[in-house]
């Protein structure tokens, strides 16, 4: 676990924008992996960003990438309500 | 076609010719070749400190000694681990080229590479399991950013490239350096050996390709090349800052540790030293318009 206090989905919602500032706002329910927001060359970065927003720790080995496809998703997944 | 540009190109073809043969007569057995103790001294350096990612940052003032040498032994074992997780990348890529109409010509110099890099890849790994107990991973995820398009084998073989000169400017190092143990010395010193001849063929090739895609490429497409390897050469960059190693160093906040180190002043400067070669290389040959790598 890391000790980042957690925060909100927005620290990645801004993270994508700032990548991608033509694209804002974000829907909550695009597909980032389809839609091009997210690559392979990003994918690593973005995952160290959603573990620190959320502050969980995100195994590399059990990953599943639907987990990933919207913030929505993202949210559910590892932010806790 | 690539073949065409290969045949016709008498140059590259003798060059291949000596590479193949080079491989044949520095050809080593690597699973004799090695010592590998039972176990390395934990007190020392295992990567020379001006390789280790917080060279010249204001955090190593924080460390002791001894957290210094356990963070150089995680990011040795991180090092390595990149190259296990990098040659198995581009032997997937190789292997889906050699023997096709397009790399015809290569073919038998790509059998040298192939083997030779499952023998890397054999010893890189053996050094994690045996000294550090285990091969990091990186998160994988997202579609392969490569446009498939006229570039493709291009990008592909750039990206060979620069990986392979990114490890060889490591393995360079480490090699010289007489503050490591010998058995580190010795892996980088081989991988260092055999990697002077791929990387040699890697600068004919990328440029051969190149001059071929650039006639037929409108000035878009040639930036969005250059965008491309641009962003593959920070994303190599980058990954040699593993949260993961600085967590198992007892860093307290491992990511906050790794932006710190990626966002200062200093990150620049040793990024531009790492890749020098292949930034000049890549430059000269048209494919960069300039070194500089951040661009919005
Ligand atoms: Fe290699
Ligand atoms: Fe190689």
């Amino acid at each position: 676990m890391t000790s980042t206090a957690p925060g909100t989905i927005d620290a990645v919602r801004d993270w994508i924008v700032g990548k991608h500032p033509e694209r804002s706002p974000v829907d909550q329910h695009i597909d980032l992996i389809e839609n091009r927001l997210i690559d392979s060359l990003s994918f690593v970065e973005f995952v160290f960003v959603i573990e620190k927003a959320s502050g969980t720790s995100i195994d590399v080995d059990t990953v599943d990438i639907d987990d990933f496809r919207t913030l929505s998703a993202i949210e559910k997944a590892f932010f806790p309500a | 076609m690539v073949s065409d540009l290969i045949e016709a190109n008498e140059r590259f073809r003798g060059i291949l010719d000596r590479l193949s043969t080079k491989s044949i007569e520095d050809y080593y057995n690597p699973y004799r070749v090695f010592e590998w103790p039972e176990t390395l001294p934990e007190n020392m350096w295992w990567m020379s400190p001006d390789l280790t990612s917080t060279h010249g940052s204001e955090v190593v003032r924080d460390l002791g000694e001894e957290q210094l040498h356990r963070l150089s032994k995680y990011e040795s074992v991180n090092f390595y681990s990149l190259n296990v997780h990098g040659i198995r990348e581009l032997l997937i890529e190789v292997t889906r080229r050699i023997h096709t109409t397009d790399f015809e010509a290569p073919s038998e110099f790509f059998h040298h590479f192939i083997g030779e890099e499952n023998e890397h890849m054999w010893f890189f790994a053996e050094f994690c399991s045996r000294y550090g107990h285990k091969i990091y991973k990186q998160p994988r995820g997202g579609n392969a950013s490569v446009p498939a398009s006229e570039a493709e084998s291009l990008l592909v073989f750039a990206r060979i490239l620069i990986f392979e000169e990114l490890v060889d400017y490591y393995n360079a190092k480490m090699a010289q350096d007489t503050g490591l143990h010998d058995t580190i010395r010795q892996v980088n010193r081989i991988h260092h050996q055999d990697e002077s001849r791929h990387i040699a063929f890697g600068r004919e090739l990328v440029a051969i390709l190149f001059d071929d895609f650039r006639v037929g490429a409108s000035e878009e497409e040639l930036r969005n090349v250059e965008r491309y390897l641009k962003r593959y050469v920070s994303y190599s960059f980058e990954s040699l800052f593993n949260p993961q190693v600085y967590r198992d160093a007892g860093i307290e906040d491992p990511l906050e540790f790794r932006s710190t180190l990626l966002n200062s002043p200093t990150r620049h400067e040793f990024e531009q030293r790492v890749f020098r070669k292949p930034l000049s290389y890549l430059v000269k040959t048209g494919i960069f318009r300039d070194k500089n790598l951040h661009v919005a």
